[in-house]
């Protein structure tokens, strides 16, 4: 085929497709246009949008996080209305006469339209109200569903809550999808899952006569139905240690080894989501606000504090993977230790000093003498790096926002303050003091990897399928480290000598390292990590208290409450090796 | 500047710009009831757009030919930004916000892919190596094209496709290679299914079954429809449109100024349009006939192609005979990027006329 022939074969193309398009254009408005001048005249087509039930949000057992209800709004037609019933009215909605006429009589855009009385009634009232209905003209009532969360201030933060779509938003967004007045998830797992939670709104497009009745449909969808998302949380476990948190500022995290489900996560004060999605609760929105102890803030995984001792796991595992210490290497606590011999002292916290200190000897007492000399060996790029092998310092995916945490370094340090890193500040680093910042599920996952001989189990909200495998990657570190270091954390929860002997339990073995991280001016935070069992880690829990005090004191024994009612709960059949020494009690072991 | 004004094809010139003020009475029908003033915006647009042409004629084809590839790499790199930094509106991202106008650089890739196209195939003779040349073509191709569908934006991006295809004919492409493409390009369709964003998905189901989606996408199909048609033989008359300017049909100042032309000026304005644009095309393949450069004859065949695909869809859309995706309407539609960006391709096209005779 030459050019010419070519050109030929295009112009064709374009008369075709012009002819077509002038034919269609002659359907549309000569053939049917009279068919469509009557649909447009009268713009008879109205849009009855209908919401897709937004997905429930269950526990591992399926008990609920998150449902919707149905709420009652009164409304009345004030043409219809008699104000002989006004008393009757305002008496059932616990309102002022005055304040129902006052509503009855603001200005409308249309005659016939009603006007919202009140919001969200008791169901009790609108049964009330329905059963008088013949007296209570233009009176009625008006169903829909309204987010709830049924455990009120429980897991506020994993929850989230949903809000309407503001107006900046629903410019950005696909019309398609949503609506002036929809609704969309504001944060937690409400956010993270909007997609699937909402669900896709349906609804009638429909032709109505000049009275605006209904006369057909001209096109219909079901709305489907968002889908519901279950959650790895243990909600029966988390109400049973509730009560052991009162008034503290804490986070309780505990995680399924093989799955990464995290069964707890737990971070007290807690905030009801369902203030933000009921209607006339703005003073209690604003005492959350201003609340001084921040409930709206998840501590478990935005909150980032000084890991204190419980980093002395990380110089361990430095020390021994360098090739700088050995199990066997032993260093001298007088009770402080010394860069140089005219430097200051950096003290241990016991005065007296622990004498000759091996490794495991280190960690069950958890002495800062020892873990000073390790840090000194190995310096801070080692630290840095080992933290960093064991998820410090580093992003750390989960389902809903969560904090980086902060690793030091001297790069950092020169970025940040335009100075030079000194020795001293290594010594600090190395019992987890100075500049270094964790999350408490950052903690949580540093003992699981301990405890599963460096194997990185990815922590999740979601509940997983017991029979898929997940995938694990594993750390670079040797087996024997670890082993080693869980040695020590068994001895600091059974040996007498231990700092963390307050959580032994009489009928399994506990390993933890216990941590006091000084936060001055204030008191220290409480740190406690653990894994249980000993022989078969299968779960990893932290305690973190705020301002707490000592962690071998307050959070250790938070800690226990949690592993008597996962026991309650889950165990009470189950044998387990028992520990060497009998428990020990508050009252006989000051 | 007699010199210059020689050889200018004057007819082509005059249409185009009697079409683009002509959709002046169109925007502003679309938008007196709004706040914004479009009309000044566009004015000032199309100054910009006719110094573009003028520019374009006078300095020649050949030289933006031979600087094509540049401009399809600044184009790229505007598309990595729009993804990037872009403004989102409706869950598109699409536009670049420069202070007080949006830049779409989808329009301008749309003719630096053709100038590049133009220059890489005629750089190779139908005779050699016709597979290679296509698959290399295909790739100049589909880097925007993946580009634009990302952002998303498949009405632009499908624009790509019969620009490829008319530039490929005219080069010279055998047939059973242009059908076995064809064939190609339709096996992989359920493919291409997957990678639509669900909105897409269900734009492109509205067009099969109205049913799908009656809130959404489905009543702006019905609504476009009824205002086109409702125009029937002579229309409403100028500003008395009801369905657009109610509102119920949305985008009616830019993807779907159609629906005013129907509406309010019947089947004998929508005719007279679209007969407009036939002479404007016919032209266009005039021009390609008559000159001897292989490079001009191969841009201009994209250039038509590009013209003729846009309006047909873009009309299509409007009375239900083709899926609702977001293109303009050439020369019509308000919007500086697409304004400007017809202008210079009809700028090439004059160039092209003018420098016909040098051999």
């Amino acid at each position: 085929m030459n050019f010419s022939k070519r050109v030929t074969a295009f112009k064709w193309v374009v008369y075709g497709l012009s002819c077509l398009l002038i034919l269609s254009l002659f359907q549309t408005q000569i053939i049917r246009g009279g068919h469509f001048r009557r649909m447009g005249e009268s713009n008879r087509i109205r849009l009855i949008p209908e919401e897709a039930p937004r997905g429930k949000i269950l526990d591992r057992n399926g008990l609920l996080f998150a449902t919707n209800r149905p709420a009652y709004h009164v409304y009345i037609t004030p043409e219809d209305f008699d104000p002989v019933d006004l008393p009757v009215l305002s008496k059932l909605l616990g309102m002022y006469p005055d304040e129902v006429r006052k509503l009855v009589s603001v200005p409308r855009v249309r005659a016939l339209m009603p006007v919202m009385i009140k919001k969200d009634i008791a169901k009790e009232t609108a049964m009330q109200i329905e059963e008088r209905k013949p007296s209570l003209s233009g009176v009625f009532i008006q169903v829909d569903g309204v987010r709830y969360y049924p455990n009120r201030g429980l897991n506020g933060h994993v929850l989230g809550y949903i809000g309407k779509i503001s107006r900046e938003e629903y410019k950005q967004f696909d019309h398609d999808i949503f609506r002036v007045d929809s609704y969309l998830g504001r944060g937690g797992i409400e956010r993270t899952f909007d997609e699937s939670l909402r669900g896709e709104d349906g609804g009638r497009q429909i032709q109505v006569n000049a009275r605006g009745e209904q006369l057909n449909v001209l096109s219909e969808k079901e709305p489907l139905a968002g889908r519901d998302l279950a959650l790895s949380l243990d909600l029966n476990l988390e109400k049973e240690i509730l009560p052991s948190l009162k008034e503290k500022r804490a986070s309780v995290l505990m995680m399924d080894l093989r799955t990464g489900e995290l069964l707890i996560l737990i971070s007290h004060p807690d905030f009801d989501p369902n203030v933000f999605v009921e209607g006339d609760k703005d003073g209690e929105r604003i005492r959350l606000l201003k609340d001084k102890s921040r409930p709206l803030v998840n501590r478990a995984v935005l909150g980032t504090y000084p890991p204190g001792s419980v980093f002395k796991l990380v110089t361990a595992l430095a020390g021994l993977e360098t090739g700088k210490i050995t199990r066997y290497t032993t260093f001298q606590c007088n009770g402080y230790f010394r860069l140089s011999p005219n430097s200051r002292r950096f003290k241990c916290w016991e005065p007296e000093g622990h004498g000759e200190v091996n490794l495991l000897k280190g960690l069950e007492r958890s002495c800062n003498v020892y873990f000073y000399n390790v840090g000194h060996l190995v310096g801070e790029k080692n630290l840095d790096k080992y933290a960093r092998m064991l998820g410090l310092g580093e992003p750390l995916p989960i389902e809903i926002p969560s904090s980086d945490g902060l690793i030091p370094s001297s790069e950092w340090k020169k970025n940040k303050f335009s100075d030079v890193w000194y020795q001293g500040e290594t010594i600090s680093f190395a019992i987890g003091q100075g500049y270094v910042l964790v999350t408490p599920l950052q903690i949580l996952r540093l003992v699981s990897i301990i405890a599963k001989d460096g194997e990185v189990p990815v922590p999740t909200l979601l509940k997983v399928d017991p029979d898929t495998q997940v995938p694990l990657y594993t750390t670079h570190a040797h087996k024997e480290s670890f082993k080693l270091i869980k040695q020590g954390m068994l001895q600091v929860v059974e040996s007498k000598y231990g700092t963390g002997q307050l959580a032994r339990l009489d009928f399994m073995k506990v390993a933890a390292k216990t941590g006091t991280a000084q936060a001055p001016p204030f008191p220290p935070h409480a740190w406690f990590a653990s894994f249980f069992p000993y022989e078969d880690p299968q779960y990893a829990l932290v305690v973190f208290v705020e301002h707490g005090g000592s962690g071998g004191l307050v959070a250790a024994n938070i800690a226990k409450q949690v592993l008597s009612s996962w026991r309650a709960l889950y165990a009470v059949n189950r044998v387990f090796e028992k520990p060497a020494l009998p428990p020990v009690h508050l009252e006989g072991n000051p | 500047m007699k010199q210059f004004l020689k050889g200018i094809h004057w007819p082509i010139f005059f249409l185009s710009v009697g079409i683009a003020l002509s959709s002046f009475l169109f925007i502003y029908s679309a938008t007196f009831r709004g706040s914004e003033s479009y009309m000044a915006k566009q004015l000032l647009w199309l100054m910009v757009a006719l110094v573009a042409f003028w520019m374009v004629v006078i300095l020649g084809y050949r030289k933006f030919l031979n600087l094509s590839y540049l401009f399809y790499l600044f184009s790229i790199m505007l598309l990595v930004l729009v993804l990037l930094y872009g403004h989102t509106r409706h869950g598109a991202q699409r536009w670049i916000v420069l202070g007080f106008f949006a830049l779409q650089p989808s329009e301008f890739c749309k003719l630096a892919t053709v100038l590049v196209l133009a220059q890489f195939l005629s750089d190779r003779t139908k005779w050699m190596g016709q597979k290679r040349s296509f698959l290399m073509g295909a790739m100049l191709v589909m880097i925007p094209f993946v580009l634009i569908l990302k952002q998303p934006d498949l009405g632009s991006a499908i624009l790509f496709i019969p620009m490829l295809l008319g530039m490929l004919f005219v080069w010279g492409i055998r047939l059973r290679y242009l059908i076995s493409i064809f064939l190609v390009g339709l096996t992989s369709l359920p493919f291409l299914w997957f990678t639509l964003k669900p909105y897409q998905q269900k734009r492109l189901l509205v067009f099969l079954n109205p049913n799908a989606d009656p809130l959404g996408s489905g009543y702006t199909a019905l609504q476009s429809k009824i205002a086109v048609g409702s125009g029937g033989l002579i229309g409403k008359g100028w500003l008395h449109g009801t369905q657009t300017q109610l509102d119920f049909v949305p985008e009616h100042h830019t993807d779907f100024i159609f629906c005013v032309i129907g509406e309010e000026f019947g089947f004998f304005g929508s005719l007279l349009l679209v007969l407009l644009f036939c002479f404007l095309i016919g032209y266009f393949i005039q021009i390609m006939e008559r000159t001897t450069d292989q490079r001009a004859r191969i841009l201009a065949a994209g250039i038509t192609s590009m013209f003729l695909f846009q309006m047909a869809i873009n009309i299509g859309m409007t009375i239900g005979v083709a899926p609702i995706t977001g293109i303009t309407l050439p020369l019509v539609s308000y919007g500086g990027s697409s304004l400007v960006t017809s202008f210079l391709a009809i700028g090439f096209l004059v160039s092209i006329h003018k420098e016909r005779s040098i051999f």
